[in-house]
């Protein structure tokens, strides 16, 4: 049974291995995945701890669902204090190595302490082993994967890695599960490397066993007819996820120059369709594929065409890459995108991270608060096609005063580099903004300015409020399994009804996490895809727990609040702007300057903005301070925590 | 164990709601239903006069691969333009 899969503690600093099963109550209350890694992260982690010191806790996991019959649950999770943020730090990534995991024992595993020397934990078949890495550390990432096959000789194994960036601690290091299967966005690969950890790496034959294999198979038909048919999915399927970028570039709902423009001019040449004739033209037209059990297959194949990098391929570029290397930093030229892609999957560093930072210095390179005695002599300009590279290289490997400031990350940085450096970093909770701009929407400000990990589009990202539904479709939504009756606006532009819609998003978000499923497989890019009503089927099919819509809401919920419970605890206060849930001034006072009509001339207007919160706050059941009431932490049934029952 | 109306959930239901060969103005008061002919490679919306380039991801599958820039840019500078006097007289 997938219930049956353990959890496993394991000592770095000792090397003492302890393995659990997860006690059924603590199933019912967290599920798997994300939910009950931040109960383990709350548990296990002490208050203020230091983000790269052996104290702090990194889980991995596969969420209740991974390895099943289920469709996409191929996500695997990481969870620690972030060194980027200095709150929750968390990350979620595709691929193959969960349900690898999961065919090894294990949904869980808890990693503290540091190692004397560098190692990588091996899973086999419900046996752990740390095995030394000396060997393996220095190498990028898929190089690592591969020596990590042939030291264990079999081909099938599947590892998490951490690359050169990890290693060299920048605070924004990911973990990658493939070439470009990234656990990003709060620096999980730094606290790999700073715990001498090079790899996790999993191979697995153990039997899942089905709780009922023919309901299970017979429903989930109809579940890859419900993902297969929305139209997103096939737009995903044929051009990647780079259309995201390409459409909310189109009506100016992106960064570019840092924060100066909301849109970058005459991009076609990484545009989706673009992007797509290269992947073509270099790996043939089956050119997408995609992770464990997916029928979406969103993931292109490529291979750079010119330049030092000519010949090499990779797998990409996200959306992610296109904002970052691309819009950001001026220099929408696919070669660019697709090198910079190539550079930070490689070293197992954050795109998005990478691509505002050296964004952000463009753009005190131009106000005169870095000079070219700064970067050595680079030419730090925008739309410096050679700079944006030539500074993914030195971030990585900490060459130079910019390049290793910018490795701390924005707030560190922003220390060092002082005069009014801190008024043009656009973050939130220490954590860089995706490459979009939501001036001209409100509900996706709220967003970011409340996610648990920072500013981030995927922890309650509403995005299908940019489709303008109509209002009962809206209604039909937004009011399942929670009966909501108060105000919802089909204006992406209005204030109105925002606030239930992002806390709708969160608990969503949460609830896929906890079962281990892709978000492109939920309400997150189309309206039509499956929910709260649509889980409970798949969970009792596979693993034999009952639950309602609505009791896997309140598990949402009360994960969602673990996470809040934990970031106070590290010093979380509603108005702070390094680690609070707001927003940098320029969304308050600089409008937008480019994109349609209606988002030209844009400003978040702040007294709504703080309505919003104050709304999204008593939908959580939080006060006005942004800490929990107790009433609700006992309606959660979490107001003994931390309550060690794992 | 679901709370499922006639067999099938909420979500299920709206695909009843889904438009085939269209798509939706970018400008957000506008949103105006645009259906370009098969094998259109730009469309104006009538309603506020945005024009896009237009890419099919299949036949019958049309979407906005991006703006006709020239037109849309001219579009928001005079309403940038115009916004920034507005609120320049209000200010006075």
């Amino acid at each position: 049974m997938p219930l049956k899969r353990k959890i496993a503690y394991i000592d770095l600093t000792t090397g003492d291995i302890e393995v659990k099963p997860i006690p059924i109550e603590v199933r019912k209350k967290f599920l798997g995945g994300r939910g009950l890694d931040a109960y383990l992260l709350y548990n296990h982690t002490k208050k203020g701890c230091d983000p790269i010191g052996p104290d702090n806790t990194l889980m991995v996991s596969g969420g209740i669902l991974t390895a099943t019959c289920a469709s996409a649950t191929a996500r695997t999770h990481v969870m620690a204090k972030s060194p980027l943020t200095g709150l929750l730090g968390s990350a979620n990534m595709g691929g193959f190595f969960a349900p690898e995991m999961a065919w090894a024992g294990f949904h869980h595993l808890v990693i503290k302490g540091k190692a004397k020397h560098p190692v990588y934990i091996y899973i086999h078949n419900g046996e752990i082993e740390i095995r030394d890495a000396e060997g393996i550390w220095g190498l990028p990432v898929t190089d690592a994967q591969w020596a990590i096959r042939d030291d264990l000789g079999d081909q099938e194994v599947k590892s998490m890695v951490c690359g050169p960036a990890g290693e060299n601690l920048v605070a924004y290091a990911n973990v990658m599960t493939g070439i470009k299967n990234s656990g990003g966005r709060s620096g999980m690969g730094c606290v790999m490397g700073s715990k001498n950890l090079k790899a996790v790496a999993a191979r697995g034959t153990m039997d899942i066993k089905i709780a009922h294999p023919v309901e299970a198979l017979e429903y989930n038909k109809r579940f890859i007819d419900q993902i297969i048919s929305a139209k997103v999915n096939q737009t995903q399927g044929t051009l990647g996820t780079p259309f995201i970028w390409g459409a909310t570039n189109s009506w100016g709902g992106i960064r570019c120059r840092n924060f100066q423009y909301n849109q970058c001019e005459y991009a076609d040449d990484i545009e989706p369709e673009r992007i797509d004739e290269i992947c073509e033209e270099t790996m043939g037209p089956y050119h997408m594929t995609g992770c464990f059990g997916c029928q979406v297959h969103c993931r292109a194949q490529y291979k750079i065409t010119e330049g030092p990098y000519a010949g090499r391929y990779d797998e990409g570029p996200e959306y992610t890459s296109q904002g970052a290397f691309g819009g950001e930093t001026d220099t929408p030229r696919a070669n660019t995108v697709l090198v910079g892609n190539h550079l930070v999957d490689q070293y197992g560093m954050d795109n998005l991270e990478t691509g505002s930072l050296i964004a952000w210095a463009m753009e005190l390179y131009e106000k005169g608060i870095l000079t070219k005695k700064d970067t050595d002599g680079l030419d730090l300009s925008f739309g410096n096609d050679e700079a944006v590279i030539e500074m993914i290289d030195r971030i990585c490997y900490r060459k130079g005063f910019v390049g290793d400031t910018l490795a701390k990350g924005g707030i560190q940085a922003s220390k060092v580099f002082g005069k009014d450096s801190f008024q043009y970093l656009i973050q939130v909770k220490g954590m860089s903004n995706l490459h979009s701009d939501e001036r001209a929407t409100p509900a996706l400000a709220l967003n970011i300015a409340t996610g648990s990990r920072g500013s981030d589009h995927l922890r309650s990202r509403p995005a299908i409020d940019l489709y303008h539904l109509p209002q009962d479709v809206l209604r039909r939504i937004y009011s399942t399994p929670i009966p909501y009756d108060g105000p919802l606006s089909s204006e992406h532009t209005e204030y109105i009804g925002k606030p239930w819609q992002v806390f709708w998003q969160e608990n969503c978000y949460m609830a896929v996490d906890c079962l281990g499923i892709c978000k492109y497989h939920t309400t997150f890019l189309g309206a039509t895809l499956p929910n709260f009503e649509d889980w409970p089927k798949v969970l009792y099919y596979n693993t034999g727990l009952d639950m309602t819509p609505e009791e896997i809401w309140m598990v949402a919920r009360r994960c969602n609040m673990i996470e809040r419970l934990f970031n106070l605890r590290e010093g979380l206060t509603r108005n702070d702007l390094e680690k609070g849930d707001m927003l940098n001034h320029r969304y308050f006072d600089e409008p937008t300057r480019r994109g349609a009509p209606e988002v030209v001339g844009r400003v978040i207007e702040k007294d709504k903005f703080i309505k919003m919160i104050d709304e999204f706050y008593e939908h959580k059941g939080l006060d006005k301070d942004g800490n929990p009431k107790p009433e609700t932490l006992k309606e959660l049934d979490i107001e003994n925590e931390p309550s060690h029952l794992v | 164990m679901t709370t499922e109306k006639d067999g099938i959930s909420t979500a299920e239901s709206l695909r009843k709601t889904r438009t085939y060969g269209k798509f939706r103005c970018h400008n957000p008061t506008c949103m105006e239903r645009l259906e370009p002919k098969k094998g259109d490679k730009t469309i104006k919306c009538p309603t506020c006069g945005m024009e896009f380039r237009v890419a099919w991801v299949k036949d019958g599958f049309p979407r906005i691969r991006g703006p006709v820039w020239d037109v849309n840019r001219k579009i928001a500078q005079d309403v940038l333009e115009k916004k920034l006097k507005d609120k320049a007289k209000e200010e006075k």
